[in-house]
């Protein structure tokens, strides 16, 4: 286990090192207006002196180990254009823990709202329960995300008579962002809740239940919903890194001083080393879910053992 | 030679040996024996594709939105070619304002009032042709200040005259006349502390002063050619001199969203398509490669890793920042991140398959690896290439809404539905809601119906559910 761990970490590390930098690389691919608050008003020497100081005429390679040495001393650079001169760990450090706040919250409502539908719709094969949640599941997966969530916006804040925009101080307009957030997550844990479920109750073991008299309630409680959740678990940590992809779209709509909309804000105004850093974040946050969720798996479920080696095919 | 008459399902039913007993001779018909009947070798009749569609038939849903979609489809590549449609992406400038029409709301006619026969119309000079006048009923208008006599008073309007003509003015809160309590005291000199308009008749046909237009031929006009009396039926005064309708309405900067909305739809519907077919030809190849070469196992699979660890919205949008906007980027950068999800599908099915007994045999009997893969695998993979094919054009096209969003899309000068939402999503709590709610609901249809096609596609395509 310890040992899977540890080379486990050390292939993610390399995987984050080739992943840095082909992004580095490709970030160095924009065009250098990215690196000045006010390019137009600046005269060439001026550029070229400034693309000196910065180390960008620097050869790829002499740039790259300079950026890993950097990073290695938690230095992400500062910022050129979003607020000139703020070094990025301290912008991130202020907007992270908003945005964290509202994805875990968004995820425990997607799964208090998601397990209860995707067992009931196991449990009620084409009664009302499985044509609602198929029909919300179809809505939520087909529309594209954009749309609804501006129906929601719109129609949501004039029926709960508030704001359109976020304040962190008043709860009534967290409802809506978390809500919003939450829908996606909902329809696949309901979905695959009960893709899982319907699998398990052909099996064996609930036939045996059945014939030894257990509750049908019972057995889908206690035996077929445990053992589909554990192959669940594994989403969830991944599930996370998704609430902060959707919360792009979220945070700006909803103008909340988050990380995702910093991605955006940081995009439209071009500013160089912010995308760069955010993107390495995010990344990061990939790879991590991925160990997390393994790992989750192997503590839910005593029959999976990650040191063992597969059975080959 | 004998042969069963009754068809043997029937006997089925019962237990074998009490049908064999209740056989007798009667069930029986003698027929000559012949040499090429007892030779022939029977085949099924199945056939792999006629067995789908019989099964995708049965689907009565997903067969309606097949319809709708195919219709849509078809209804997006012939529109421009309809007759009385505006060119998408035009300006419409009123003819004698030369105003933008924008935010005209949508309608089957647009036609702004209805008139009855007799109403005498002012016809505006500035503006005529061969068919059409620009008319309004407004005689002159009145200064702030400026006296006039009321003859009769009345609820809203108030018969008036001013420097010898007769007509009508407004009396209501936008003109604030001060009258006297009596109305009996008539003629009575009056002024007004607003400006007004002098009608020819008690009602605004203008409503809020443009010009409307009229056919010609439903009006008979003055010697002076100043008035014109509406014939006998009546007529319509249209907000565009024109028969066509803004079906959508306009929007703000007036273009017709009737145009601009199938416009959008055939951009998005080429991206998600050319898109879908792009990654799936690359996944199904890269994926084929991948699960049967096994000496390339080790290297996909890392580059699977490196990959799959990014998000792809991060992908999506470091793509088009980095180059020019466009539809061509636009694909480019779903392309890149689109094909992993297929490879890996195909990959492990690939995997699963590859060994069995058939292709161990077509191995020993010297068959190259192409085609081994091509005929013994691929076939296999059918219903689920169909299913990421369906769904791989919804999410292109949502992902076109994605990034228009972020402001990294196509120019405005390329309609798309994402540019169209994009620029509705602000007008949505206001009363020209209606520019939103139009590409939404084409949008929506679109992406449910291929997601539904693809599922019952794919259901249909396994070859379990074939009777």
């Amino acid at each position: 286990m310890f040992r899977y761990l540890l080379k486990r970490m050390l292939t993610s590390l390399l995987t984050l090192a080739i992943i840095l930098t082909v992004v580095f690389i490709l970030v160095r691919q924009m065009p250098i207006e990215g690196y000045f608050d006010n390019f137009d008003k600046l005269d060439d020497a001026v550029i070229q002196a400034s693309l000196n100081r910065m180390g960008l005429r620097d050869p790829i390679l002499v740039q790259l180990k300079d950026f890993f040495v950097r990073l290695f001393h938690g230095d992400l650079g500062t910022s050129a254009r979003y607020s000139v001169g703020v070094p990025i760990t301290s912008i991130i450090a202020r907007k992270a823990p908003l945005s964290l706040q509202m994805g875990l919250i968004s995820m425990a409502v997607s799964l208090i709202l998601g397990l209860p539908l995707g067992a009931a719709m196991a449990r009620s094969r084409s009664g009302f329960w499985d044509k609602f949640g198929t029909a919300f599941i179809v809505f939520v997966t087909a529309v594209p995300a954009a749309v609804y969530y501006i129906y929601i916006q719109s129609f949501g804040s004039s029926i709960l008579g508030v704001s359109m925009l976020f304040s962190q101080n008043d709860w009534r307009t967290w409802i809506l962002p978390i809500l919003s957030m939450a829908m996606g997550n909902t329809a696949y844990y309901a979905m695959w809740l009960r893709r899982y479920m319907v699998d398990e109750m052909s099996k064996d073991y609930v036939r045996l239940a059945t014939a030894k008299g257990v509750k049908s309630q019972e057995i889908t409680m206690r035996h077929v919903f445990r053992n589909s959740f554990v192959p669940m678990i594994q989403y969830i940590p991944t599930s996370l890194l998704y609430t902060v992809s959707g919360s792009i779209y979220i945070e700006s709509l909803y103008s909340i001083p988050g990380m995702g909309g910093l991605l955006v804000d940081v995009i439209t105004r071009q500013d160089n080393p912010m995308v760069q850093a955010l993107v390495m974040i995010y990344s990061c946050i990939g790879i991590v879910g991925m160990i997390l969720g393994d790992l989750l798996m192997v503590v839910m479920d005593p029959r999976i053992s990650l040191s063992r080696k597969e059975s080959g095919r | 030679m004998m042969k069963l008459r009754h068809s043997l399902k029937d006997s089925m039913a019962a237990p074998l040996e009490k049908a064999v007993e209740q056989l007798s001779r009667e069930d029986f018909v003698e027929e000559a024996y012949s040499q090429e009947a007892a030779e022939s070798i029977g085949f099924s009749s199945y056939s792999y594709w006629r067995s789908t569609f019989q099964c995708f038939r049965r689907n009565r849903l997903a067969m309606v939105l097949l319809m709708i979609l195919f219709l849509l489809i078809l209804f997006t590549l012939i529109q421009p070619f309809l007759p009385g449609q505006f060119p998408a992406g035009k300006i419409i400038n009123h003819p004698v304002t030369q105003k933008q029409m924008s935010n005209i709301p949508p309608g089957f006619s647009n036609i702004q009032t209805r008139v009855e026969e007799g109403i005498k119309l002012h016809i505006t000079t500035s503006w005529k042709d061969e068919q059409w006048a620009a008319v309004s009923n407004i005689l002159s208008s009145l200064k702030a200040r400026e006296d006039f006599t009321v003859i009769a008073y009345g609820d809203e309007w108030c018969q008036v005259e001013y420097k010898g003509q007769s007509g009508y003015v407004r009396n209501d809160f936008t003109t604030k006349l001060k009258l006297p309590e009596d109305p009996t005291q008539v003629p009575y000199p009056c002024r007004s502390n607003f400006s007004l308009k002098l009608f020819s008749s008690p009602q605004d046909l203008t409503r809020n002063g443009d010009e409307l237009f009229v056919l010609l031929s439903a009006l008979d006009i003055s010697e002076d050619g100043q008035t014109a009396t509406v014939r006998k039926g009546g007529a319509d005064l249209r907000i565009y001199p024109d028969n066509r309708p803004f079906l959508f309405g306009t929007n703000n900067v007036g273009q017709d969203l009737w145009a601009q909305v199938w416009s959008g739809t055939r951009t998005s519907l080429l991206i998600g398509i050319v898109v879908a077919v792009l990654q799936s030809l690359l996944g199904i190849l890269i994926g084929i490669l991948w699960g049967y070469v096994r000496a390339l196992d080790r290297l996909l699979t890392e580059v699977y890793n490196v990959i799959d660890n990014i998000p792809t919205t991060i992908v999506l949008i470091l793509v088009s920042y980095i180059l020019r906007p466009g539809i061509s980027t636009l694909i480019l950068a779903m392309v890149i991140t689109g094909w992993v999800g297929m490879a890996r599908f195909v990959r492990n099915q690939i995997v699963i398959i590859r060994d069995r007994d058939y292709n161990l045999a077509s191995r020993c009997l010297g068959t190259s690896v192409w085609r081994i893969m091509f005929r013994n695998l691929l076939p296999y993979l059918v219903s689920v290439i169909m299913l990421r094919l369906a769904l791989a054009v919804p999410g292109a096209i949502g992902n076109e809404v994605f990034i228009t969003y972020i402001g990294l899309g196509l120019p405005v000068s390329i309609p798309s539905l994402g540019n169209l939402i994009n620029e509705g999503r602000r007008l949505l709590s206001t009363s020209q809601s209606y520019q939103l709610v139009f590409p939404t609901v084409v949008l929506s249809l679109i992406t449910i119906s291929f997601y539904i096609i693809g599922n019952a596609f794919a259901d249909a395509a396994e070859p379990k559910n074939h009777r």
